[in-house]
């Protein structure tokens, strides 16, 4: 589904020019589960952004579907992303203003066409993700763990082929991230979907069928976990909520 | 249109989540905009007024005055040497877009008795068309007749003020009075209409046959002034060279002489008063104009720094599918919504101001159109104008910059 040959990106800050990553061929096929793992600043960012058409490769090819896509305007690249792709961020950003459920419907407002069902997708992307109680509460009025589902209901609202998740657990407790975890692999093993999720937690790499990892820029290695931590086992092992118990 | 409207929603609501800001930004335009509201309601209700006056004195469209004189400086009361003879109104009645002349002859001031009560009063000699085409009404008696004209007779109309003055007790018909030293007899009252703007009594006045005043009053066959109905509303100022021409043929003017008369018509008024309140309102609409551009200012700096700290938002936004175009129209949306509400409320609070001015000083005040409109697009246009510059710049942010 994704092909990346010879990726480089350099960034030139004055006369500075930090070069980020320094030729990267990977693939990505329909339905992968992939972590990209490595220490703090090696690209992992950074090559996400360039699969999720969120920034432009300094030099060489992204074939998308085996099209490239190197060379698409920025209107082009934007629709691409409102159609095909999904994005979480470590930080959620969610629309503080925005209930959980207008939050959701966002990408629709660049759709090319508003569905006349739109509110009934929003409801089901974010019962999928355990939130329909949550609907109408504003992102202050949500705890963490419950932000990101909602970033996450947004990212599947349109039913996109693929879903970047730039370190989706990085701020979130451990249930919590058992739960986001939970989510995503549920959505590629019973919808197929693509995930790429960016992680500096081994455990959440653990839980991930593929990892690549980066050093300076390059691929270090990129291994396939036979059997990775299924997140709803790991989240029924946990000792039950103070609430739960009451 | 859909998508139009959904994304005027949107910006309503960050407006309404940064009200601080947006407050902020109208306040300029809520002063720059009331000021314009003032000025042109203030200016509307004079020019209104000045309408409704000409329209009681039966100076509609459909008519000019010709009075004796170079009156150029304004608008005099008596005073210049009549002019105007039998042959100049005969004529200028000649003419094909000429419906009816109606002369008109002022006396100066002059003592009014009836027995031992007087009283000083403006006296005009009139034609039997005056009362209807000025909107008099009789309030006793009758109003002057073709009789009263060709015998010359020596009979008064009083107005209602002028009447009460003489006879405040039982009615004044068929009583004598004396106009200096003329006897004449009192055949009918107008029907009272009260005070003048400009506070000057219009029931306070004695009307008497055109005939009569010039041969007993003034003592000169000529007339203070005419009024000239028009057929064709259109051709004005044909009409008005025509009569020029007679006029100044009749009275043997040299081509280096100027007119010893002076040709009013209601657009000559209408300018006049424009004339004079213009200077003000160039001052006025000079003190708006700076304080819109302030506001410009100000609106354009808060929607950079709302722009800067919404990059995050912009950020999702351009993620999940928002092209340039799609950031720039959502903020210009925001700075031309906020400039709306803010002229709005100027205009809300203009008029009130007016109308409170207005009741104050006891001017008039009236709905202006042209003013409602240019406020609507002063404030849309800096909306946009000042807008431009920070939504290009929230357009031309990069997606991952924004997301960092
Ligand atoms: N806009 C930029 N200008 C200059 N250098 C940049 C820019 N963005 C990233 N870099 C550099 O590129 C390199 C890779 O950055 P990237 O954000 O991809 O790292 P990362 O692997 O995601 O790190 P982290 O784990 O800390 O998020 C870093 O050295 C970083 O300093
Ligand atoms: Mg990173």
């Amino acid at each position: 589904m994704i092909q990346l040959r010879g990726i480089t990106k350099i960034y030139a800050t004055g006369k500075v020019t930090t070069p980020a990553l320094l030729g990267v061929d990977l693939d990505m096929a329909r339905g992968d589960f992939a972590a990209i793992m490595g220490p703090s600043g090696s690209g992992k960012s950074t090559v996400m952004h360039i699969m999720g058409l969120l920034d432009r490769p300094t030099d060489g090819s992204y074939l998308l579907e085996g099209q490239e896509v190197t060379g698409l305007s920025d209107d082009g690249l934007a629709a691409l992303r409102n159609q095909r792709m999904g994005f979480v961020f470590q930080s959620f950003h969610l629309l503080p203003t925005a209930t959980a459920l207008k939050n959701v419907l966002l990408p629709f407002v660049y759709s090319p066409r508003y569905p006349a069902d739109a509110e009934e997708r929003g409801r089901r992307a974010l019962t999928a993700v355990g939130l329909e109680h949550r609907l109408h509460h504003r992102p202050g009025e949500l705890s963490g763990g419950e932000c990101q589902r909602v970033a996450v209901a947004r990212a599947l609202v349109t039913d996109p082929e693929v879903i970047f998740a730039d370190e989706p657990t990085g701020n979130l407790d451990r249930r919590s991230t058992y739960e986001v975890m939970a989510i995503l692999q549920r959505l590629n093993r019973d919808e197929g979907k693509t995930v790429v999720l960016v992680t500096h937690d081994n455990h959440v790499g653990e839980m991930c069928r593929r990892v690549v990892r980066l050093v300076y820029g390059r691929i270090e290695s990129d291994t396939v976990a036979p059997q990775p931590l299924d997140a709803i086992a790991l989240l029924a092992a946990l000792p039950p909520r103070e609430e739960d118990r009451r | 249109m859909n998508r139009l409207w959904r994304m005027a929603v949107q910006a309503l609501r960050s407006l309404w989540a940064e009200r601080g800001y947006a407050a902020l930004m109208m306040i300029g335009l809520v002063i720059g905009i009331s000021s314009v509201t003032v000025i042109y309601e203030m200016g509307e209700g004079v020019r209104s007024q000045v309408v409704s006056m000409m329209s009681s004195m039966g100076f509609g469209a459909d008519a000019f005055f010709v009075a004796s004189g170079n009156r150029r400086a304004g608008f005099r009361r008596g005073g210049a040497a009549r002019v105007l003879t039998d042959k100049d109104l005969s004529e200028i009645s000649r003419l094909v877009n000429v419906d009816l002349v109606v002369p008109q002859l002022s006396i100066s001031r002059d003592r009014v008795s009836a027995g031992a009560r007087h009283t000083i009063t403006g006296i005009s000699g009139v034609d039997i068309h005056y009362a209807a085409s000025r909107r008099w009404d009789i309030a006793q008696g009758r109003f002057l007749v073709e009789a009263d004209n060709r015998d010359k007779r020596r009979v008064a109309v009083l107005g209602a003020s002028t009447a009460q003055e003489l006879f405040p007790e039982g009615s004044p018909l068929g009583r004598p009075i004396r106009i200096g030293t003329s006897p004449f007899l009192v055949v009918g009252v107008l029907a009272a209409k009260g005070f003048a703007p400009s506070g000057h009594d219009r029931d306070d006045r004695v009307l008497v046959p055109l005939s009569t005043a010039q041969r007993r009053l003034s003592k000169e066959d000529k007339f203070t002034a005419a009024r000239v109905n028009l057929v064709d509303t259109g051709q004005v100022s044909e009409t008005v060279e025509e009569v020029r021409e007679i006029l100044r043929a009749n009275h043997r003017l040299g081509p280096e002489v100027p007119d010893d008369f002076t040709i009013v018509t209601p657009d000559s008024i209408l300018q006049m008063v424009t004339r004079q309140s213009q200077a003000m309102v160039a001052m006025l609409t000079f003190i708006a104009t700076v304080s819109l551009f302030v506001s410009g200012i100000v609106i354009m700096n808060i929607m950079l720094v709302a722009v800067s700290e919404r990059a995050h938002e912009i950020g999702v936004r351009r993620a999940v599918g928002a092209t340039r175009r799609d950031v720039m129209a959502q903020i210009l949306m925001e700075s031309l919504l906020v400039a709306l509400l803010g002229g709005l409320c100027g205009l809300g609070l203009g008029m009130l101001l007016s109308r409170g001015i207005g009741a104050g000083l006891g001017l008039p005040v009236a709905f202006s159109l042209p003013g409602f409109g240019l406020s609507f697009l002063f404030s849309a246009g800096v909306g946009l104008i000042f807008g431009v510059f920070p939504a290009r710049r929230a357009a031309n942010l990069e997606p991952v910059e924004c997301l960092r």
